[in-house]
C-alpha cells in the first residue's frame, strides 16, 4: 500500500516493508515446515520403539524382532498368555502395583504437605537450620544408600516370614518407606504454601482455627494444583520403580508390576512377545496417567527446577 | 508458660516479622508435630545411610556379625582390584553421554518453544520415554537391538553390517547403552531447557532482531546467556546421573558382554547384594560419591557458577 510513497530513493538498496513481511513470510513458512520435519523425526525416534514393540505383542506368529510398521496378524493370545502361563500370578503384580502406588503417593504427599506447612509459614526456633540441613541432604550424594537401607530394612524387621497376611504388609512397607520423605516435594509444597497469603492464616488463628484445621481448610485447598502435579509425579515414580523392590523382596509375589516384569523375561526365555505383552501392559497405566495429567506434570517439573 | 508481658514483647517481635504465627512453646511443638513423620523418615532413609554408609567403608561387614573395624583395607583391596578400575573406566567413559544429551536437548527444547499448531502433541510425545520404567525401557532396548532386529535394519539402511546383537558385542555394548540413556533423557531436559527458554524475556531477543542480529547472533548473544543457569543444572544432573548408571546396565547386560559394559555403581552393587561383602560395596560406594562431588565441581567452575552474563 505504501510501497509507492516509501519506495521513492533507497528501493534499489533497501526493501519496502511489504517485501520484508512478505520475505518473511515465505521464510517463516519454509522454517516451519523444516521444523515439522524434524520435529516428526524426533518423534519418531522416541516413539517406535513403543509402537513396535505393542504391535508384535499383537502378532501371534512370525519373526519376532524385524522392523516393522504392522503387525502382521492381530491376536491377543500373548495377553492371554502372560496371565495365565507364567510363575509368578500376573494380575497379582498388578495388584502389588495399586498397593503399592496407593500406599505410597498417600503417605509421600501427605508427609510432605505436612512438613512443609511449618517450614512455610510458622516461625520456630530451628527452622533455618532444619530448611538448610535438609537442602544440604539433596545435594549429598547417597551411593550407600541402596545397602544402608538393605541394611535398615533387615533391622527393622520388615522381611521377617511370620504369617502370609503380616509377611506382605511388611513387605509393602519395605517397598515404599524409603522413597516416602520426598525433599523435592517437601520444596514444591513449601513453595507453593508460600504463595498463600499470610492474613488468612492470621485471620483463622485470630477465629481461633487450630493449625490441623489451617493446613486441611486453608493450605492444602490452595496448593491443590501442586498437590496434584506432584501425586501424579509420584505416582509415576512408584509405579516405574523396579530396582529396590527386585534387591530386597525375598517373596516373588509380592513384586510390583515393573520389577516382576524381568522376572518375567526370565520365566518366558522362550517367549518374548508374551513379555513385550507384559511391557505394554506395565507402560499403559502410566501413559494414561501422563496424557490427563500432562499440564499439571509439566508444572510439577518446572516447579521442581524453579524452587 | 509465659507471662503476659513475654508474650506482648513476642508479639511485637511477630508484627516485625515477616512470617506468621507467634514464637512459643507451644507453636514451636505443633511445629515439629507436623514435621516429625517427615523427619523420623528423612533421617531414617537419607541421613542414616550417609554417616553409616561412610563408617561401613572401613569395616569388614556382612550383616549377621556386628561391622568390623579394617582402616584402609577396603580402598587397597579396591585399589588392587582390576575389575573396580575397570568399572570406574567404564563409568567416566559413560560421560560422554553429557554434551550430547545436552546439546540434543538444547536442540529440542529450542524447536519445541516454537509456537507451531500442535506444539504442544510433540512436547508430550518426547516426554514419554521419560515417564517409562527403566524396566520396560531396557527389555524394549534389548529386543530392539536383536539380531535383524530395528536397529539392524537402521545400520543395514546406513551401511553398516551388525552381526548379531549390539549389545552382545564387547566393542559396541557400551554405547548401545548410551544410547538408550540419551535416547530415555532427553526428553526430560528438554522440559528443564524449555522451562529455561521461556523465562528469556522475549523482548531482549526481539530487540536484537530489530538491532539487525542474525538468528545465529541471537542464539550466542540472548538465549544461551540466558540459558547457563539452566546449563548448568543439566550438565551437573547429566554427568552425576552418568557416573551412577546402573539400571539401564541392570536391565540390558549385567555388566556384560565381557565386563565391557561393567560400571562402578554395577560392581558396588554386585559385591553388596551378590557376594554380600558390604564394607567393601560401601567403599567403592564412598570412592563413586566423591568422584561424583569432584565433578559436580569442575562442572560449576567451567560454566561459572551459572552466571546469567557471560
Amino acid at each position: 500500500m505504501l510501497k509507492e510513497a516509501v519506495s521513492r530513493q533507497p528501493s534499489a538498496v533497501s526493501p519496502t516493508l511489504s517485501e520484508i513481511k512478505a520475505r518473511r513470510r515465505r521464510k517463516d513458512l519454509l522454517w516451519n515446515t523444516l521444523a515439522y520435519a524434524v520435529l516428526v523425526v524426533i518423534a519418531l525416534i522416541l516413539l517406535y520403539p513403543f509402537y513396535w514393540t505393542l504391535i508384535t505383542s499383537l502378532e501371534p506368529s512370525g519373526s519376532i524382532y524385524e522392523a516393522k510398521l504392522l503387525p502382521r496378524g492381530l491376536s491377543l493370545r500373548n495377553y492371554i498368555e502372560v496371565f495365565r502361563g507364567t510363575t509368578v500370578p500376573f494380575w497379582r503384580l498388578i495388584v502389588n502395583s495399586l498397593i503399592i502406588c496407593t500406599l505410597g503417593v498417600t503417605l509421600t504427599v501427605t508427609l510432605a504437605s505436612l512438613a512443609a506447612y511449618p517450614l512455610a509459614k510458622m516461625r520456630f526456633p530451628g527452622r533455618d537450620l532444619i530448611f538448610y540441613a535438609i537442602l544440604v541432604l539433596m545435594v549429598l550424594p547417597n551411593e550407600a544408600g541402596l545397602i544402608v537401607n538393605y541394611i535398615t530394612t533387615i533391622k527393622l524387621g520388615l522381611l521377617q516370614q511370620t504369617n502370609p497376611v503380616l509377611d506382605a504388609a511388611r513387605q509393602y512397607a519395605a517397598v515404599v518407606l524409603p522413597g516416602v520423605a520426598s525433599i523435592v516435594g517437601l520444596f514444591l509444597l513449601r513453595q507453593a504454601y508460600l504463595g498463600v497469603p499470610t492474613e488468612l492464616i492470621e485471620a483463622a488463628r485470630i477465629d481461633g482455627a487450630r493449625e490441623l484445621t489451617i493446613w486441611r481448610r486453608i493450605m492444602l485447598p490452595l496448593a491443590l494444583p501442586t498437590i496434584v502435579a506432584f501425586s501424579i509425579l509420584e505416582f509415576v515414580a512408584y509405579w516405574n520403580s523396579f530396582l529396590w523392590a527386585r534387591i530386597m523382596l525375598p517373596d516373588k509375589n509380592l513384586m510390583p508390576l515393573s520389577a516382576g516384569l524381568l522376572e518375567l523375561s526370565g520365566t518366558f526365555s522362550t517367549n518374548s512377545r508374551a513379555v513385550m505383552a507384559g511391557a505394554v501392559i506395565t507402560v499403559l497405566p502410566i501413559l494414561v496417567i501422563f496424557a490427563f495429567g500432562q499440564r499439571y506434570f509439566m508444572k510439577g517439573i518446572e516447579g521442581a527446577v524453579k524452587g | 508458660m509465659t507471662t503476659t508481658k513475654g508474650r506482648e514483647s513476642r508479639r511485637a517481635q511477630h508484627v516485625r516479622g515477616a512470617q506468621g504465627a507467634r514464637v512459643t512453646v507451644r507453636s514451636t511443638l505443633i511445629a515439629y508435630a507436623f514435621m516429625l513423620p517427615f523427619l523420623i523418615l528423612l533421617v531414617l532413609y537419607h541421613t542414616w545411610p550417609v554417616f553409616f554408609g561412610t563408617y561401613l567403608a572401613f569395616t569388614k561387614y556382612n550383616i549377621i556379625s556386628p561391622p568390623e573395624w579394617v582402616g584402609l583395607e577396603n580402598f587397597r583391596t579396591l585399589a588392587a582390584d582390576s575389575q573396580f578400575w575397570a568399572g570406574l573406566r567404564n563409568s567416566l567413559k559413560y560421560i560422554l553421554v553429557v554434551p550430547v544429551i545436552q546439546f540434543l536437548s538444547i536442540a529440542v527444547a529450542m524447536l519445541v518453544n516454537r509456537p507451531l499448531r500442535g506444539i504442544g502433541f510433540f512436547r508430550t510425545a518426547y516426554y514419554v520415554p521419560v515417564v517409562t520404567s527403566f524396566a520396560v525401557v531396557g527389555l524394549i532396548w534389548t529386543w530392539m537391538y536383536q539380531q535383524d532386529g530395528p536397529v539392524s535394519a537402521v545400520l543395514r539402511f546406513l551401511g553398516l553390517e551388525a552381526r548379531g546383537s549390539l549389545l552382545n558385542n564387547p566393542a559396541t555394548a557400551l554405547y548401545a547403552v548410551m544410547f538408550v540413556t540419551l535416547w530415555k533423557g532427553i526428553g526430560y531436559y528438554m522440559v528443564l531447557y524449555l522451562a529455561g527458554l521461556q523465562a528469556i524475556s522475549r523482548e531482549l531477543e526481539e530487540a536484537a532482531v530489530i538491532d539487525g542480529a542474525t538468528r545465529w547472533q541471537v542464539f550466542t548473544n540472548v538465549t544461551l546467556p540466558g540459558l547457563r543457569p539452566t546449563i548448568l543444572v543439566c550438565s551437573l544432573l547429566s554427568t552425576i546421573s552418568a557416573i551412577k548408571v546402573f539400571e539401564e546396565i541392570y536391565v540390558m547386560t549385567q555388566g556384560g558382554p565381557a565386563g565391557s559394559t561393567y560400571t562402578a555403581l554395577f560392581f558396588t552393587y554386585s559385591r553388596a547384594f551378590v557376594d554380600f561383602q558390604y564394607g567393601l560395596a560401601a567403599a567403592a560406594g564412598l570412592i563413586i560419591a566423591v568422584i561424583s562431588i569432584l565433578f559436580g565441581f569442575i562442572n560449576f567452575k567451567l560454566t561459572r557458577g551459572g552466571k546469567a552474563d557471560a
